[in-house]
């Protein structure tokens, strides 16, 4: 129930979520680029848009986490902009995206992930 | 006494950048933690709101200054390449490229298969959770001391886009003690 004192929380649900997004962006990425050698080339936007140099496949994981952060941010706050939600339902699915970022990159598991998928392949 | 450019941007993204950081990141979680109706008066508040707002837009922008010259200025030295004909199996010959440097011996190969690995992509984590996090205080400004879920959420955030930086500090730290780029 919104406290009547105070602005509605629907903005910051967006934005707790946008940032899980973001981070579950970055490691699907890495993981994509473990197991494909195709899509790691598409990532060098170093080489392939001119976004900095010598940076390899961490350019296009970061600029792309990057555009999912903002992008998913902009469409969520348009969503809930003056609305009162439930937040511990958001917050419960900003957190699990956000522990899926930091999981798939963490060595252990992307190497993992992208061993089973190259073993089926 | 003099640096070099390189030695410059790894003090600027390791060094002054971190502490930035560190700093931010101590005062925006005292401030947080203590930011509640019945331990403030409101001139307390109208006090305080100011100095959490500016900590978590410093610790958000640090962050992303942090990453962005860790991968575009520094990252490209770390992972530079030796010309045809260098012998890839002699750490001697590696000092000038870091990374190949640490692959070129199994005593050293997990630095950069598992630190360097995590910290590269682990780091991007932390400006955007400090960002959701500075967007909120600027949101509710005073009236978080009155959103009890909300400041624990933010709580959490913090922390977490701490624990992503100091996983990438850290291992930064280890190596460039390793292997430095300059």
């Amino acid at each position: 129930m919104q406290d009547v004192q105070t602005k509605p929380n629907g903005p910051v649900a967006a934005v707790f979520v946008a940032a899980g997004i973001g981070s579950t962006v970055m490691g699907l990425l890495v993981v994509l680029a473990e197991i494909s050698k195709d899509i790691s080339n598409f990532l060098k936007f170093d080489a392939n848009f001119g976004i900095g140099s010598g940076v390899g496949p961490l350019s296009g994981k970061a600029l792309l986490a990057t555009i999912a952060f903002f992008g998913s941010w902009i469409v969520l706050h348009y969503v809930n902009r003056g609305k009162e939600v439930d937040f511990n339902k958001w917050l419960t699915a900003a957190l699990v995206l956000v522990l899926v970022g930091f999981g798939l990159t963490f060595p252990p598991i992307f190497e993992a992930i992208a061993g089973i998928f190259k073993s089926e392949g | 006494m003099e640096l070099t450019n390189r030695e410059f941007w790894a003090v600027i993204h390791g060094l002054v950048l971190g502490t930035l950081f560190l700093l931010a990141f101590a005062g925006g979680l005292a401030g947080l933690w203590s930011l509640r109706e019945r331990y403030l008066t409101a001139e307390g508040l109208q006090e305080r709101s100011p100095r959490l707002l500016i900590g978590t837009w410093v610790m958000a922008i640090v962050a992303w200054l942090t990453v962005l010259t860790g991968t575009f200025i520094v990252y490209p030295w770390y992972r530079a390449t030796p010309p045809e004909g260098v012998d890839l199996k002699d750490p001697a010959a590696l000092v000038d490229f870091p990374r190949l440097y640490l692959l070129a011996s199994d005593s050293t190969a997990e630095w950069h298969k598992f630190g360097m690995e995590w910290k590269e992509h682990v780091a991007w984590l932390a400006p955007i959770l400090a960002t959701a996090v500075a967007f909120t205080v600027s949101y509710y400004g005073m009236q978080l001391a009155r959103r009890g879920e909300i400041r624990r959420a933010l709580l959490v955030f913090f922390t977490l886009a701490f624990v992503a930086a100091g996983v990438a500090g850290l291992f930064g730290a280890f190596i460039t003690k390793a292997a430095p780029v300059a």
